[in-house]
């Protein structure tokens, strides 16, 4: 299995969303008002009227298979805007619900 | 420890069609959602190139839409001759963005000596006004087929109209639940508008829209990366309405269609129906827009300057005082110029405000919207007794899902910033269940009815015999609607309240929060409007909303805090919490005391006609009950004053009515199905100013501030102005480029006339039968005939804070940042009542020019 994390700003989170969905995951956990410091300086997390402009993380676990087609994807969402993605080997309890 | 690496399989077409997804997303970047018309959202058009400065900004969106990004010069030069932009506020302006240009040696032109700045202006004055933008990123079919493009526009509407639908067709496109790509690909082939070779091609669709994206792009010769990141948004700004409108529909689930789905149809139809085989390079330049050389520019400031004759040294010197402001930036100094204008008259009355008062305890204490128009009915109500008025996002802090009474979908009564998480619902309240049992029997009956007739006028037959039935009464009920507006409304209110009798509601939290979620709200609220002492025995929330009629965007005139809906409800929902004794008591503990004598009331400000109702008035105990009717009094006072004020500015409206005529007019304006200019909305809207009522109170603002109330000293922790300048700055701003571009390019971010709107599935309106689907503003919201009514200026943020607690919230707030240091806003502020403004720059603070403080 391989675990997927990508944190971009929330009004980017919505395409990454979709890229997992239509990579076949079963599924994504999003958490939003993440909070860091990056190349573009800090980001506040939690704004309170804002859901918006602070960042998202997305979490997926994907089959092996279906792993390069998601990250090519997420690829140049990545270059045309601030964003990490992390990729990892992983392992899971209960692997039929990630296939 | 073993290793073990398996053999993956990669699915090679899965990967180009990752990366197609992702490429479209990337091209749809420069495109703002665009809401449905129920919950009118107004967005900055350029929502996404706001990473960008602005006028890199308006250079994008000219070869992406062929729109200009400001008024035209023409427009520039006719303000000049009226004064409303001097040539102070030109050279001003020429000062702060061309500092080495103006500091140029002097020339001598006919025997006198002319200052850079002389030559600037004369180039700004009477320069040649350079052609129209024109939209350079072309699709294939626009560059070499024009009547193909117009096909393509033309399927791409019909099929997206059909599927979009939101309940205003009686027919459902067939297969819809499929999904749009499916339907789509179903029906298109059996088109007989379409030539049979294009049918028997659309035959073999992939089913994956990314797959007949790939495969249309390669017939049509697309490369790939940026290239090919550029062709798909020349498809996507070529009907940009629609594209806005999917964009933000594919953001709900269950949509069946994206983008992607989108492409796939526009791009099959482009492969089939353009002539591939005659097409030259696709990458060929369109070319640029053709200006003056720099020769005839100098000889034409020359000539404004007062002669004909130039020797070839002064017109070397010219040309290299001209070339430093170059032609295309001339109506970026404009602007500048008109902005300073108008905020040197601001700063200027915001020096001398009224005294603050003295009293002990106000009158009664009045939370509006922060929206503009609040603006004018606090100014005319603090003029008629000790009143406190605030301001606040009209929200009130509860970001909910409004149930009605009467069931049906829940209202979202929340900025888009925010995705609501509460579900509110209005319940009977407890002390008349039986009369609410009457309402919600009698509003089923007038839903039944209303169905009922729609239902007749949709089928084959019936639309006969209900003109048989109904048609006596259409032609009497049209004549009153027509000539006794106000009198039909009123006679339509009352057979409705016969129907369905009012009853008393409550919109219940305590059954839908627990308690620390109220409480939270509570001090969130009180705290970012700094009203967390010094209560009065009145505190009245006041929400706003329009009632219009036969107005397709009548949710354009209602609360953009409140997801374009009245803020009624909401205020309904924030006095419940704020009268609750659980949560006074958790919020003493938390060091805001509200006296046992202070009621909370809920109320709404109908901007069309400027009466204030107050709502749930049976849940006022008796002894507020004198301090509430002389309230009461007063708003309606206030309200007919300001409609006094309003009304020469309403087209046809009297030019100089007592306040009662005013109000009559206002309220017959409201109830006129004819009527295309109730209100002027949000037109003006200027600045936004943070700070207490101190600072503004006693001066009339004209109803072009957005005024949100602010005590930095209650704010030590940066907390409430953080708030403000993250969302409902970001909200106003969005408003404001909302104005500002329906107004300087109404043909490619207004809605156009509303006389020839046509509403398409209740999603918004076209002009005519066909074409894009019109965001923005209608033109009437901006202007009457050639007249502006609203003045394009990118907003003006002015906050009483200290610097330090601003740069740290710029700091950690990258999008605000953009916001200032791209010159999207301009934020100015002052650090004491009488303290000089200073400008926040990308480089850090400097003093910003006043009357009263010079540099």
């Amino acid at each position: 299995m391989t675990r997927i994390e990508v944190i971009v700003p929330g009004t980017a989170a919505s395409e990454v969303r979709r890229l997992i969905e239509h990579s076949g995951a079963t599924g994504y956990t999003a958490i939003s008002g993440v909070s860091g410091l990056g190349h573009n300086g800090y980001h506040q997390g939690g704004l309170l009227f804002n859901e918006q402009d602070t960042l998202a993380l997305l979490i997926t676990v994907i089959p092996d298979h279906r792993a390069d087609a998601l990250i090519a994807g997420l690829r140049p969402l990545l270059e045309n805007a601030s964003g990490v993605m992390f990729v990892t080997d992983t392992y899971v309890s209960r692997p039929d619900y990630f296939t | 420890m073993t290793v073990t690496v398996d053999t993956v399989t990669v699915d090679q077409s899965a990967v180009s069609r990752a990366q197609l997804r992702a490429e479209i997303s990337v091209a749809a970047r420069v495109l703002t959602p665009v809401w449905p018309l129920s919950s009118f959202i107004a967005v900055n058009p350029l929502g996404g190139l706001e990473h960008r400065r602005f006028d890199a900004a308006l250079t994008i969106a000219s070869d992406l839409y062929g729109a200009r990004g400001t008024l035209g010069e023409a427009e520039f030069r006719a303000a000049h001759t009226t004064g409303r932009i001097t040539t102070a506020d030109l050279s001003e302006a020429l000062e702060r963005r061309f500092p080495d240009a103006v500091t140029a040696a002097p020339v001598e032109i006919g025997g006198r000596a002319h200052t850079a700045v002389d030559i600037l202006l004369a180039d700004l004055v009477h320069g040649s006004i350079p052609s129209p933008h024109a939209r350079r990123l072309l699709t294939l079919s626009e560059r070499f087929c024009a009547r193909t493009a117009a096909a393509i526009d033309a399927q791409t509407v019909k099929w997206c109209s059909a599927y979009l639908d939101l309940c205003q067709a009686s027919w459902v496109l067939p297969g819809r639940d499929r999904g749009f790509y499916r339907a789509w690909a179903d029906l298109a082939p059996r088109d007989p508008r379409l030539p049979a070779a294009a049918r028997r091609a659309l035959r073999h669709l992939p089913p994956d829209p990314a797959e007949a994206v790939s495969q249309a792009l390669a017939v049509l010769g697309v490369g790939s990366g940026g290239e090919r990141i550029a062709y798909l948004r020349a498809h996507l700004t070529r009907l940009p309405g629609w594209a806005s409108h999917i964009l933000w529909r594919s953001n709900t689930p269950g949509a069946g269609i994206d983008l992607v789905d989108y492409l796939a149809v526009r791009l099959s139809y482009e492969a089939q129906l353009l002539d591939t085989t005659q097409l030259p390079a696709p990458t060929a330049p369109v070319p640029a827009r053709p200006s003056d050389t720099a020769t005839h520019r100098a000889r034409r400031a020359a000539q404004a300057l007062g002669t004909i004759d130039l020797d070839a040294a002064a017109e070397a010197s010219i040309s290299g005082i001209l070339e430093r402001m170059p032609v295309d930036s001339r109506p970026l100094v404009w602007l500048d110029a008109y902005e300073t204008h108008y905020r040197r008259g601001l700063l200027e009355e915001l020096d001398h405000p009224a005294p603050a008062p003295t009293r002990a305890r106000a009158d009664a204490q009045l939370v509006l919207c922060i929206d503009p128009r609040s603006e004018g009915l606090r100014r005319h109500l603090e003029a008629l007794g000790d009143y406190d008025t605030f301001g606040f996002a009209g929200f009130f802090a509860v970001a909910s899902r409004i149930h009605a009474l009467a069931n049906g979908d829940p209202t979202i009564a929340a900025p888009a910033l925010v995705t609501p998480h509460i579900d509110l619902y209005e319940q009977p309240d407890p002390t008349a269940p039986a009369a609410a049992q009457r309402h919600i029997a009698g509003l089923h009956t007038l839903a039944a009815t209303t169905d009922a007739v729609h239902t007749a006028k949709a089928d084959l037959a019936a639309p006969f015999a209900l003109a048989e039935i109904l048609g006596w009464a259409s032609g009497p009920v049209a004549a009153a609607k027509t000539i006794a507006p106000r009198r039909y409304r009123r006679w339509r209110t009352r057979t409705r309240a016969r129907i369905a009798p009012p009853a008393r509601t409550v919109i219940d939290t305590a059954g839908a929060l627990g308690l620390d979620q109220r409480v939270q709200i509570a001090e969130t609220a009180l705290t970012v409007m700094g009203l967390t002492r010094g209560f009065a025995r009145l505190v009245v929330f006041c929400g706003h909303g329009a009632n219009t009629e036969n107005n397709p965007l009548h949710s354009a005139l209602a609360c953009g805090a409140c997801g374009g809906n009245p803020g009624g409800p909401n205020a309904r929902a924030a006095v419940d919490i704020l009268n609750d004794t659980e949560v006074r008591g958790k919020l003493l503990s938390r060091g805001i005391d509200i006296p046992d004598d202070s009621w909370f009331v809920a109320a709404e400000h109908d901007t069309t006609s400027d009466h204030v109702t107050i709502l749930d008035r049976h849940r006022v105990p008796d002894t507020h009950r004198p301090d509430l009717d002389r309230l009461t009094s007063d708003l309606a006072e206030a309200g007919r004053r300001l409609a006094a004020e309003r009304s020469p500015l309403l087209p046809g409206a009297p030019d100089r009515p007592s306040p009662h005529a005013a109000a009559r007019h206002a309220q017959t304006r409201s109830a006129d199905w004819a009527q295309v200019y109730p209100e002027w909305g949000l037109a003006g809207n200027a600045a936004f100013i943070i700070g207490p009522r101190t600072m503004s109170a006693g001066i009339d603002l004209r109803r072009r501030c957005f005024l949100h109330s602010y005590n930095p000293d209650d704010d030590p922790t940066a907390t409430a102005l953080e708030t403000i300048l993250t969302a409902p700055v970001i909200v106003a701003q969005w408003i404001n480029c909302q104005y500002y571009f329906s107004t300087v390019a109404p043909d490619t971010f207004g809605a156009g006339t509303k006389t020839t709107h046509n509403v398409v599935g209740g999603i918004g309106v076209l002009t005519g039968p066909a074409g894009d689907l019109r965001t923005g503003l209608p033109w009437q919201s901006v202007a009457v005939g050639d007249r502006l009514v609203h003045e394009p200026m990118r907003l003006l943020v002015l906050a009483y804070a200290p610097h330090q607690r601003i740069d740290t919230i710029l700091a950690r707030n990258p999008k605000l940042r953009d916001l200032v240091d791209n010159h999207w806003i301009t934020l100015l502020a002052r650090t004491g009542p009488s303290s000089p403004w200073h400008h926040r720059t990308r480089s850090g603070w400097t003093l910003y020019p006043t009357n009263g403080a010079q540099p």
